[in-house]
């Protein structure tokens, strides 16, 4: 789309019959040039106002102080302040830790819509099914599983039945992290899957029956012919992943474990509420703010310039 | 191929695992919804036998859902409302209509559109504290819009795109100005389009916990999940009439589900398409 003043798009039309055909063709010319931005004026406004100004905003009030320092300056106080939290440091160290279970969060959709698309029996169903559970809130999805994972919840039972040792799912430490980003892989999956499959109905079946009747086993066929063909939709499915598990855990963090035990479920989204609602520090939630936007952005460009490598190589 | 043929009907036997896990927990939550609290506490797995439908009938009243349910419906709907309104209204203008600065704009959109709402939350929720919009509807719904708009709006300018320019020429020719163009072609056009992101949207509206928790924090505001939230310290010990709660909040999204299966896996995969 060209940029200046571009010609209106109608060849303008001679007056009617009952006007001057001057005037009317000029205020028609006027309202012609003005009207994409009536149009366009209140989607702009909202957004400009309630989602560019407060990035700024936001950036801006990272380096000011809360509370006796509210408003004045404070340089990189709340950064520092932020580095030396504890908390904030588990949940960096949990954003590493969601980086490194990423490609499981990603092979486990693409495994099942490559069964899906080969017809594997009951095709359909699962393609219902298995986007059940993306479509529900992270409050519904954490209010069941808090019921099923409790220490004396039915998981527990069924594992004792069976003669394992139960498992405390939330309030071990070590465990409720894995615990909640499972719970998350199960509830997202779908959408990915969904993402999948509609980059597989692009894949070019031709090269997918020659692989075949030369006799490629599937592993060989999934990575030399499905991976490279679906290589823009891998790359979407990684990124969109990535910022799923960085913004969208707030719900079942909220419902599961409120960041518990012991702070070990803190995330960056988890640890900006908590300042800016119960402990009344804004400025520091700012600072966090700003920090999990840049983590996104490096890690967003990280992956797309991986991935374009490797894509390349082959 | 034969060999392919024995791998698929192995691998049905993992993925009949995964769906029946991927069901199951609501299945129990169903059961548990409407059995007593002695059943549930004697054995959690057995089918029920009562059937008791009081317990969602506790959760309703007794429980406050009936008035989070109303909240949300107010919310959702004014803020899809706008959403497609707006929406529909700046696609069509970035995708039909040249003016100078276009490019500019379209590429702020974008740009919105990653910017996730915990980065701007904390100036955003003072803008509306300063405005008075803080723990009102407006306020809740504007955010809403907010939220949403820019991918409403990418979704909607993908789809316009796809209408041929000729028929906007013939509307032109024809008499029609941009507005009377909107109205008669892009809006009975774009149904399909509006019909998908609206679901979406409505989805996302009614699903979310962190902007209706920091927008809305007096009581009587609640949105529906929120209120579900809530549910479970008052229903820690019966946890039957909980679960009734979560099952009335979690039914809307399901038959939503049920019927527009389609229109929701275009909208979600309308956006990785264009990449």
């Amino acid at each position: 789309m060209p940029i200046g003043d571009a010609p209106p798009l109608v060849r303008p039309i001679v007056g009617r019959a009952n006007r001057p055909a001057i005037t009317s063709h000029r205020g028609r010319a006027r309202w012609e040039r003005l009207a994409p931005y009536l149009l366009i004026a209140p989607a702009v406004l909202v957004i400009v106002l309630f989602r560019l100004w407060p990035l700024l905003l936001g950036v801006n009030f990272s380096f000011t102080g809360d509370g006796d320092r509210n408003g004045t300056p404070v340089g990189l106080d709340n950064y520092t302040d932020l580095w030396n939290d504890p908390v904030f440091r588990i949940a960096l160290r949990n954003v590493g830790l969601l980086v490194l279970l990423l490609p499981v969060a990603v092979a486990i959709p693409g495994l099942l819509a490559t069964f899906i698309f080969l017809r594997v029996p009951g095709n359909r169903l699962y393609r219902t099914v298995y986007f059940f559970p993306a479509v529900l809130s992270p409050v519904i999805i954490g209010s069941i599983f808090n019921l099923l994972l409790a220490y004396d919840g039915p998981l527990n039972e069924l594992l004792q039945t069976a003669g394992l040792g139960s498992v405390d799912w939330l309030g071990d430490p070590k465990v409720a992290i894995f615990t909640v980003v499972g719970v998350h892989i199960w509830a997202t999956f779908g959408m990915a899957l969904v993402v999948f499959l509609a980059g597989f109905a692009t894949l070019d079946t031709t090269l997918l029956d020659a692989a075949r009747s030369d006799g490629a086993s599937l592993p060989q066929v999934i990575w030399h012919v499905i991976v490279p063909g679906l290589s823009r939709t891998i790359q979407f499915v990684f990124v969109t992943t990535m910022i799923g598990m960085l913004t969208s855990m707030f719900g079942l963090l909220y419902v599961m474990t409120s960041g518990g035990p012991g702070g070990s479920t803190y995330l960056p989204e988890y640890y900006i509420w908590i300042q800016q609602g119960q402990m009344n520090r804004p400025a520091l939630a700012s600072a966090a703010s700003t920090v999990l936007f840049l983590v996104m952005l490096v890690v967003g460009l990280a992956q797309i310039g991986l991935l374009r490598k490797a894509g390349r190589e082959d | 191929m034969r060999e392919l043929r024995v791998t698929k009907w192995v691998a049905a036997v993992p993925m009949m695992a995964i769906a029946l896990a991927t069901i199951y927990p609501l299945i129990f939550t169903l059961n548990v919804a409407l059995k007593t609290r002695h059943e549930y506490i004697l054995d959690r797995f057995s089918l029920t036998e009562s059937l008791r439908w009081d317990n969602l009938g506790a959760a309703w009243t007794s429980g406050g859902i009936s008035r989070y349910f109303i909240n949300s419906l107010i919310v959702v709907g004014f803020a899809v409302a706008l959403l497609l309104l707006f929406g529909s209204m700046a696609g069509f203008a970035l995708s039909h209509l040249r003016f100078r600065g276009s490019r500019t704009l379209f590429l702020a959109c974008l740009a919105a559109l990653f910017i996730p709402f915990q980065v701007i939350m904390v100036p955003l929720a003072r803008t509306m504290a300063d405005t008075g919009l803080m723990d009102t509807y407006p306020g809740l719904i504007l955010a809403y819009v907010a939220q949403f708009l820019p991918f409403t709006i990418y979704l909607m300018a993908s789809y316009y795109n796809g209408i041929p320019a000729e028929i906007v020429d013939a509307a032109r020719i024809d008499g029609n100005g941009p507005f009377g163009v909107y109205r008669r072609i892009m809006v009975p056009l774009g149904a399909p389009a509006l019909l998908s992101v609206g679901i979406l949207d409505a989805l996302f509206c009614w699903n979310d916990v962190l902007i209706a928790l920091l927008m809305m924090p007096s009581a009587q505001h609640r949105t529906l999940m929120i209120g579900v939230t809530s549910l479970r310290g008052q229903y820690s010990s019966d946890i039957p009439t909980f679960s009734a709660g979560v099952l009335i909040a979690a039914v809307p999204v399901l038959a939503v589900y049920l019927f527009f299966q389609r229109q929701i896996a275009e909208a979600v995969t309308a956006g990785s398409m264009k990449g």
